[in-house]
């Protein structure tokens, strides 16, 4: 959380126009976007850096894969704590099982409601510990 | 073997005619008489009584005459006997009226004759007989023994006619027991030699049958030019190499056929690789061990050509048996999937491209639709809504168009998969009930639900089972005009053995859900009805009356029932209206 008691969220996805959706959910969440970047590479540079509560990752990314950047993360000890939620057009179950044994805590198929992807933040958020 | 080879059996008796009673035998006898009468005439014996003479040489030649024109039949019995013994009458006479012992040699012609005929009444008229030869002359004219010696000719005679008869007789009998045992087996023989004849026949007519079916098979084989078909013994040692695998393989059968092994055309590491997995040996034992488990086996193998060229092929592997039913070796046929594989990774990467490419967007124009409508700090005019609402409501059609076709491809590419729970089926079906009220309303048709109060519960995949629900309800709702009515009637059944759904438990029945949604529609086509099921499919009918659709609805609705272990039945008549039956397995309780 940021000094003001806001959950910090990374935001990746390659679409711009998802990217800005995904961010004005997040607001609407009531949590601060540290970082929007489009493609794999720079989201987990952009983890390193910035150590967010959360990271929205989208899977079919360029430079890394949501689920590679998810591997990263967890095998890193400073971002394996970093919750992760994946936004993926793969919506079959084998695509679904595939994200959370990658790593990730929840996971979203394309088209998402917004409703739906709000509630998901807050209820990833809320499990961070104080 | 032929009979030509054998040659017809000759007539045993014509070789021992010899031996067989028949006329020639009265023919040296009647030789005698002549001679005696041309010793007569020549006066080289003695003429006692004319008249005697005359009549014994009468009598002689009249018997050999007789025996001449009139035939012996068969099996005369003692028929045979007259001419000798008439011939011992005309000796008698002769001895009478010459008074010469000469004309006793006479008797040996007729006595012979008597003792030959297997019957022993020839041998006891030849003694009697011999006797009247020696007493006859004696009586009418004195004849040429003197008193003195005439008890002992009389007794001696006979006996030697008797006792040398006797053994003729027997030589005889025991010759004709020989002719007869001969005869038999000469009978047997020409059996015998029938038979083989015919087996010889039979196996002829066998082997030309089965070169007729070597080559009918040879032809059939021959003409498969577009699927491999190798046949190989129990070592994988290629025996049959059909013009199929010879354009799929590039070499010719003379370079293969017992030169090369199956095992030859097939990539090693895969080989490996289905070892490891199977647990079996590697090489052939990798090729052929599902077959020999199962009896067959079909799955896709890379096959190397000559060139090095790999090509998919999907390889029915079967075992084969000689003519006494032991395995003889294995049958490979293939057919060239390297083309049709090919297609389906296309496919499946088009769908994927789909899902990516469709899928995207989509979540833009529905986020963002969202986020407009649902903004509370800047409300909409209800102009803009409705405008909005119709954007969103299609929207969402081609969010589900997109979502039946990526469920569609991944059932034909296998990777459906259900998430199996207690699924109450009187939910679903209300549930189904209440999405499509408002639709039902706005088209005027009445939905009726009939559903058990308490829960009808199978196991299943509750969204899959929703889905299929809802296309049902959603068709019935759609091929129904203003005015018409939908049924969704839900009921706890069995399946009896012949596969018929009744009410109540039977013996061998297992309990299923029914849930018929009728409706009083246009119905279905008869002749359109088979294809329903049928991607993209869609009926006159609905063309005809433009009812919205694609034609995927009825085709997941059915691979959903079947992945549950259902089934989906189909009763329509134009006019009147559909009844699709989904039936699926419940728990026993």
């Amino acid at each position: 959380m940021d000094e003001a008691g806001s959950v910090r969220v990374l935001v990746a996805d390659d679409e711009d126009d998802i990217r800005e959706l995904v961010c004005l959910a997040i607001a609407r969440a009531g949590a601060t976007v540290v970082a929007s970047v489009a493609d794999g590479t720079a989201a987990l540079a952009a983890a390193r850096a910035e150590l967010p509560d959360l990271a929205v990752l989208d899977v079919s990314m360029p430079g890394a894969t949501g689920l590679e950047v998810c591997g990263a993360l967890r095998a890193d000890r400073a971002t394996a704590g970093v919750r992760i939620l994946l936004l993926s057009a793969g919506a079959s179950l084998d695509d679904v099982a595939r994200g959370l044994a990658a790593g990730a805590d929840a996971y979203l198929a394309k088209p998402f409601q917004v409703a739906g992807l709000v509630h998901q933040v807050r209820a990833l958020t809320a499990r961070q510990p104080a | 073997m032929t009979s030509a080879v054998l040659g017809p059996p000759r007539p045993l008796r014509r070789r021992w005619g010899g031996l067989a009673p028949g006329l020639d035998r009265t023919l040296p006898t009647t030789a005698m008489f002549a001679a005696v009468a041309v010793l007569l005439g020549a006066g080289a014996l003695p003429v006692t009584d004319g008249e005697l003479v005359l009549a014994g040489l009468t009598t002689a030649f009249v018997a050999a005459l007789v025996s001449r024109l009139v035939p012996r039949p068969a099996g005369a019995g003692d028929g045979g006997l007259i001419v000798p013994v008439t011939q011992l009458g005309a000796v008698a006479l002769l001895g009478a009226g010459t008074g010469s012992a000469a004309a006793l040699f006479l008797l040996l012609g007729p006595v012979f004759s008597l003792v030959t005929v297997p019957s022993r009444r020839g041998l006891v008229a030849a003694i009697v007989g011999s006797a009247a030869v020696l007493l006859v002359p004696e009586l009418l004219a004195g004849g040429p023994y003197p008193p003195a010696e005439l008890p002992g000719a009389l007794v001696l005679g006979p006996l030697v006619v008797g006792l040398g008869g006797l053994a003729v007789n027997e030589a005889g009998r025991r010759a004709e027991r020989q002719v007869a045992v001969i005869g038999r087996l000469e009978t047997e023989r020409a059996a015998l030699l029938t038979q083989v004849q015919s087996r010889a026949d039979e196996l002829d007519l066998a082997t030309r049958m089965l070169a007729a079916r070597a080559q009918t098979m040879t032809s059939v084989i021959d003409a498969v030019t577009e699927q491999s078909i190798i046949g190989t013994d129990r070592d994988g040692v290629i025996r049959v190499w059909n013009p199929g695998a010879e354009k799929m393989l590039g070499l010719q059968r003379p370079d293969v056929v017992r030169k090369r092994s199956i095992v030859d055309f097939h990539l090693p590491d895969e080989l490996a690789a289905e070892a490891a997995n199977a647990g079996s040996d590697a090489g052939l034992a990798a090729l052929v061990h599902a077959a020999q488990e199962h009896g067959s086996d079909v799955r896709d193998w890379t096959y190397v050509a000559a060139d090095g060229e790999r090509r998919t092929v999907s390889v029915a592997v079967t075992p084969r048996s000689d003519d006494r039913g032991e395995h003889a070796g294995w049958n490979f046929v293939g057919t060239d999937m390297t083309e049709a594989r090919a297609t389906e990774r296309m496919k499946d990467q088009f769908v994927s491209l789909i899902s990516h490419e469709l899928r995207t967007p989509l979540s833009s124009i529905l986020g963002y639709l969202e986020l407009v409508m649902d903004d509370e700090a800047q409300p909409l005019t209800d102009e803009h809504r409705k405008f909005l609402t119709t954007v969103e409501r299609n929207a969402q059609r081609l969010q589900r168009l997109v979502g039946d076709l990526l469920f569609t491809a991944q059932v034909e590419a296998g990777r459906f998969t259900l998430q199996p729970e207690d699924v109450d089926l009187a939910a679903v079906v209300r549930a189904a009930e209440e999405t499509i009220r408002v639709l039902a309303a706005t088209n005027g048709v009445d939905v009726h639900v009939d559903v058990p109060a308490e829960a009808l519960v199978v196991p299943g995949d509750a969204v899959r089972l929703g889905q299929a629900c809802d296309n049902l309800v959603s068709n019935a709702v759609k091929f129904t005009p203003a005015g018409g009515r939908v049924t969704l009637s839900l009921r706890a059944a069995w399946r009896a053995a012949d596969g018929t759904v009744v009410a109540d438990e039977r013996p061998g029945s297992v309990p299923v859900a029914q849930l018929a949604v009728s409706d009083t529609g246009m119905g279905i086509p008869a002749g359109e009805q088979g294809e329903l099921f049928t991607r993209f499919f869609r009926a006159s009918t609905a063309r005809r009356n433009a009812v919205p659709g694609v034609g995927l609805g009825l085709t997941i609705t059915k691979a959903i029932t079947t992945a549950h272990g259902g089934t989906l039945d189909l009763e329509s008549a134009e006019g009147a209206g559909t009844t699709f039956t989904l039936t699926l397995p419940r728990p026993t309780a």
